[in-house]
Parts: C-alpha cells; structure tokens; sequence
C-alpha cells in the first residue's frame, strides 16, 4: 500500500497536476454557484477538456471540479439562498438566515471547515478502505461482476426517491437500450442503426452526457425564464468577519466529526450519493441537539450549516469508493467520471489499484489537496469569484450552450454529433416535464456495454443457465442485496398506494 | 379519468418497448448463433420485455391527482424551440462557413434570441471570444479547424 501511496503521491504533486486541481476548484466553484448547474454538469462540460490529457490528470481535474462544484453550491446558498445543486439545498436552511444576520462570512468560513473536515476525513477512510475492498473484489468472476452492476442500476433506481423508483427504473432500462444502439462487439451485428453509418459506432458517451446534463439544464434554465433574472446583488463589504470564536469551534467539532463519517458511509453506498447525505446529517443532527438548540435550527444554527456540508464533502469523497473499487459509481457525477475513465481504455473496478496504481492512488492523494486548496485559496477569493456571478444571464448561457456543443464537435468533428445533440436534449427536456430522473440513464447506459459482455460471459460458461447468480456464496449475497434493494421500495411505494386507495374507499363509502 | 405525466410517461416508453422488441428481430445473428446461449439479440429481447413491464407498471401505479397532472405553464417554449433551432443551424453552418464564422453568428444568435439588443454589447461579446478561441485551437494547441467550404469554394484551395 504504502508503494501506492508514494506512486500516488509522486503523480499528484507533479506541477501540472497540482495546477490541475487547482484549476479544477477554481472552475467547479463558479459553474457550481450558478443556479441550475451543480456537480453533474459542470464535471460533464469538464469531460472534453479531458480528452486532451493523460488519465490521472484528467480524473485529477474532474475530481477538483467535482468539490468545487459542491462548494460552488454551498456559497449561492448561503449568499443568496439559490443553491446550484440538489446536495446543497440544505446548506440554504441555516447558512442564508445567517447572511441576513451580516454573519455570511462566519457562515462562509464554517461551509468551507466543515467541507474541508468532512472532506479530508473521508479522503483518509477511502485511503484505506479502497485497497481493502479492491483486494477483496479481485476474486471477482463475470457472474459476480453482472450481481454487481444489477446492484449498482438497481439502487441508483432504489434511492431516487418517493414514487420515483419504476421511472428511475424505466429510464435505466432507457440507457441500456440506447448502450445497445450500434456494433455488437461479439458477433460484430449491427443494432438499431436504421443504416445510418453515423450509428455504426453507437452513441458517443460523451455526446449523452452533455445533452442530457449541460445542454438540457441550461436550455431549462432558459424555459423557466430563468435567464431573465436579475443578478444578485451581492454586497461584499457585509460579509462580516471570517473568524470563529473559541465557543463556536467547540460546538461545532463534534458535529463535523459525526456527519463527516456519517456522510461517508452513506456516499459509499451505491445510489445514494451527497443529497441524501446533506438531509440526513441535517436530520440527525437536529435530533442529536437539545430542545433549546433544536429551536435554533432553521434559524442560522452553526451546527445546522456544518452538518449537511461535512456530510455532503464526506460523501462526496465516499462515492468515489465504489467507483474506484468495484467499477460502480455511487452518483450521477461519478458515472460521468466512471464513462470518462472506459473512454480513456481504463476500466475502473478491482483491478484498478493493480493495472493503474498511478491513477488509483492519485485521485485518492488529490481529493485532499483539493480540499486544501479549497480551504486556502478558494474562501479568500470567495468575493471575487462571485463577481463572475454578475456576468449577465443572456451572455453566459450562449456561451455555456457554445461549450457544450463544441465540446462534442471538436472530439469527433462530425455535424451529425450536434444534430444528435438537439434531439437528445428535445427527448431529455420531455422526460424531465414528466418528472423522469437523468442520472439512471446515463448510468444504464455506461454500466450497459459492460454488463452485456460479463452475462454473455456467465451464461456462455452456464450454457444458459441463470444459476451462476446463486451457485457462489459472493454472487448470491450480491445478487440478493440487489433483489432486496429493488424489491423492498416497490413493495413499501405499492403498499403506500394500496393504502391511501383504501383509506380513499373507505372516506367514500363513509360519505355515501 | 385524468391524464397525469406517470400515464403519459407510461405510454411513451411502451410505445418504445414495443418497437425496440420488434426492430430487436432485425439484427442480423451469425449463422448458429440462435442456438448459441447468449446472442446479440438476447439482451434487447430482455430489455424490451422489461421495458414494457415497467412501463404497465407505472401506468397501473399511476399518481391520479391533480397533482400528477402535467404543468406547461410559465414555460417558454418557443424561446426553447429557436435556441434548439439556432443550434441545429450551427452544425448545418461549421461545414460551410469554417468555425470561426459559425462562432461569431450562433453567439450573436444565441444573445439576440436572450434579449441583448446593444450591437455593441452583440459583436464584443461575440468577436473577441471566437476570435481567442480560433487561435487557441488552431495555432497553440494545433487542431485543424477546416476553414469552411463556401470560402475555399470562393477563394480556391
């Protein structure tokens, strides 16, 4: 391990990735403040910029852009209560009443600690538990890796939310589809390319992503009126100090130290990702706290901001664990990494840390420089960055829209590619009307290729026989958390209908 | 009865499991590959029947009140439709008119279409960036940026 490290190390103080990272920050905190745009878009307009650059540089960068992208948030939150991403929604409840106290500094400087702690706390447990896992899953067969994609779809599908499980489903099985779109690489047959030669090679991941997360949020920014919005008028000289007293530092350590560890935990979990996170450190911290202090929650409570945002900066950081390990990605934003890493001929999975110990252990070394970098750089040049802000609406989103579609253009110089573009981002901004989750469907879509080659794999081995799930204990513990994390929210979601349909009846009966 | 988005949604993706299944029986399968486990049909066969599964299941599950309704109103459309337009344009332009002309006019488009009327405001927040952008590309990080065919159609070569 410590070979790793070193290697690790080595990488990640090379000049030009440390300005990787500290471009990486600069660019994620201010797409991540723009309202709209959180962590999945502004990794997924990284992604052509990577293109150019060796694989532990262009993860180094996206992963810099990936906390940026989080901090971003937390900072429109506070300053003007608009969070730029759903993880930072609850970083608004306590973090904006303390801005209208004039205490947006201290509410500033505490978001950056507690992201920094939550962060550099989850960068040491995931620089242990990664090797460990990694060394375990390296037994891992073609059953075992299909048992383990299920998993993986399943509860992306599994934690979208009430009354959202069978259309996160839906649109898995939507990416899946779109996977199977052009040569199958084992026959060499082509699939759904209705002739088109522009189809032969299937859709290009990156062209997905960028429609269905930068092209799509933008113009829904744009349908919402959104771009008609005054820029906010931030005045900088209210901020207010940046210094935490003695008292509030004490009050606030546990509670870092809590959510910090709890927001790994439930980052590593496949699906579950920093929202969930942020609200349930939110949660737990206001049970935790005395009547007393229970009533100050919602109000500007300390403990109230460092909760979600040690949670959120921890989970962040422990998403990357299935990522890295298994080959599963816990977010929507760490499937676009998961896509740009297939892309660069890495495959992300147990033998990672074996093939690519460079890139392994340099993401794992980076996340805390670019936490670091966070907390030294980035806070004092908070006020000047949030000028950026004060671009006007109708300048900046032709320019992000450009960026977008150049970024597709300039990898394959093919027009087709933004064609392709603007009938995904029609498709995406209908399923998004009807209330149907992006994030399943690019994960199908990245999962699906390889899903298909490891069941053509085990049933080939099988002769057809779908036994492989259950024959080794590993598989049938994998496949079984698979079943239960799918099963148990359809059952409680259909359930839940049943009831209120009964207690419905049962009103009109009364009634009648 | 009333149409909600889950009914709606429901309906669209079993239309497309439904043709997803039937144009799976067109890929061509190498000969013996039928009686072969695994093919490449298998899996779109598998998805199309799980699509329709699910896709019955969201509608049986649909939410049916007024709030499962789909909402269209506040949202501008037809602003939506021109800037979709505007960028379907620019892929027609970059092989004609070379990228840095295509720059230029789908950035003027796209400000017009948000409301920026200041000619001024147009071409420097248009012309500078294309023109930075075109030399980083083309000359520091070498990428061949063909210059557009109605120009070398006009000027030879």
């Amino acid at each position: 391990m410590w070979d790793g490290i070193i290697t690790g190390l080595t990488t990640a103080v090379m000049p030009f990735n440390l300005m990787m990272v500290v471009v990486g920050c600069f660019a994620g905190t201010f797409i991540g403040m723009l309202p709209g745009l959180g962590p999945i878009s502004a990794v997924a307009l990284m992604i052509p910029v990577t293109y150019g650059l060796d694989p532990a540089s262009g993860i180094i960068l996206m992963a810099g852009v990936y906390y940026g992208a989080v901090f971003g948030g937390s900072t429109s939150s506070i300053l003007i209560n608009a969070p730029g991403c759903a993880s930072t929604v609850v970083t608004a409840f306590d973090g904006y009443p303390l801005a209208q106290k004039n205490q947006a500094g201290k509410a500033l400087a505490l978001a950056a600690y507690s992201s920094f702690t939550g962060g550099t706390i989850g960068a040491l447990v995931l620089l242990f538990a990664a090797p460990a896992l990694a060394s375990v899953s390296l037994s891992f067969q073609s059953g075992d890796y299909f048992a383990l994609m299920l998993l993986g779809l399943t509860a992306v599908a599994a934690f979208s939310g009430k009354g959202q499980v069978i259309k996160a489903l839906l649109m898995t099985v939507f990416g899946l589809m779109i996977a199977t779109v052009g040569t199958d690489v084992t026959s060499g047959a082509t699939r759904f390319t209705f002739g088109s030669v522009d189809l032969i090679d299937g859709v290009s991941f990156l062209l997905l992503a960028m429609a269905t997360f930068a092209l799509t949020e933008v113009v829904m920014t744009v349908m919402r009126g959104q771009h008609k919005e005054e820029e906010p008028d931030m005045d900088m000289a209210s901020l207010g100090s940046m210094k935490l007293s003695r008292e509030e530092i004490k009050e606030v350590a546990p509670t870092i130290g809590r959510s910090s560890i709890f927001g790994f935990i439930v980052g590593v979990l496949p699906g579950a990702g920093a929202t969930i996170a942020s609200f349930l450190a939110y949660g737990m911290e206001r049970n935790l706290a005395s009547a007393r202090e229970k009533l100050k929650f919602g109000k500007g409570s300390l403990r109230g901001l460092a909760a979600p945002e040690s949670a959120n900066n921890a989970a962040s950081t422990g998403s990357f664990v299935p990522l890295l390990t298994l080959g599963i990605p816990g977010s929507g934003t760490t499937a676009i990494m998961l896509g740009a890493l297939i892309a660069y001929g890495i495959q992300p999975g147990p033998r990672l840390f074996m093939d690519n110990p460079d890139v392994f252990w340099s993401v794992i070394i980076s996340m805390y420089f670019g936490n670091l970098v966070l907390l030294i750089l980035n806070l004092p040049l908070i006020p000047y960055i949030s000028r950026l802000l004060a671009i006007p609406r109708p300048i900046l989103i032709p320019l992000i829209l450009f960026f977008s579609i150049t970024g597709v253009y300039l990898v394959s110089f093919n027009t087709f590619d933004i064609q392709m573009m603007v009938l995904i981002t029609l498709i995406a901004i209908f399923l998004k009307l009807l209330q149907f989750p992006m994030a399943p469907m690019l994960l199908g879509f990245i999962l699906g290729g390889i899903m298909e080659n490891n069941l053509g794999r085990a049933l080939t081995v099988t002769d057809g026989s779908f036994s492989f799930l259950w024959e080794r204990p590993l598989t049938l513990v994998i496949t079984s958390i698979a079943v239960l994390v799918l099963v148990l929210p359809l059952l409680s979601a259909l359930l839940g209908k049943v009831r209120s349909r009964g207690a419905a009846v049962a009103v009109n009966e009364g009634e009648g | 009865m009333t149409i909600s988005k889950d009914h709606i949604g429901g309906l669209v993706f079993l239309c497309l499991s439904v043709a997803y299944g039937y144009y799976a029986g067109d890929i061509a399968l190498l000969p013996g590959d039928e009686f072969a486990p695994f093919n490449a049909q298998s899996l779109p066969n598998a998805l199309a029947l799980l699509g329709g599964i699910l896709s019955i299941a969201l509608i049986v599950t649909a939410d049916r009140s007024s709030e499962g309704r789909i909402q269209l109103a506040g949202y501008d459309f037809w602003l939506v439709a021109r800037l979709l337009v505007l960028v379907s344009l620019l892929g027609v332009a970059l092989p004609w008119l070379g990228f840095l002309v295509s720059t230029v006019l789908f950035l003027i488009g796209g400000y017009w279409l948000l409301g920026v009327r200041r000619v001024k405001t147009l071409l420097l927040a248009s012309v500078p960036f294309a023109v930075v952008l075109w030399f980083l590309l083309s000359q520091l990080l070498d990428i061949y940026l063909a210059p557009g065919r109605l120009f070398t159609g006009l000027m030879g070569g």
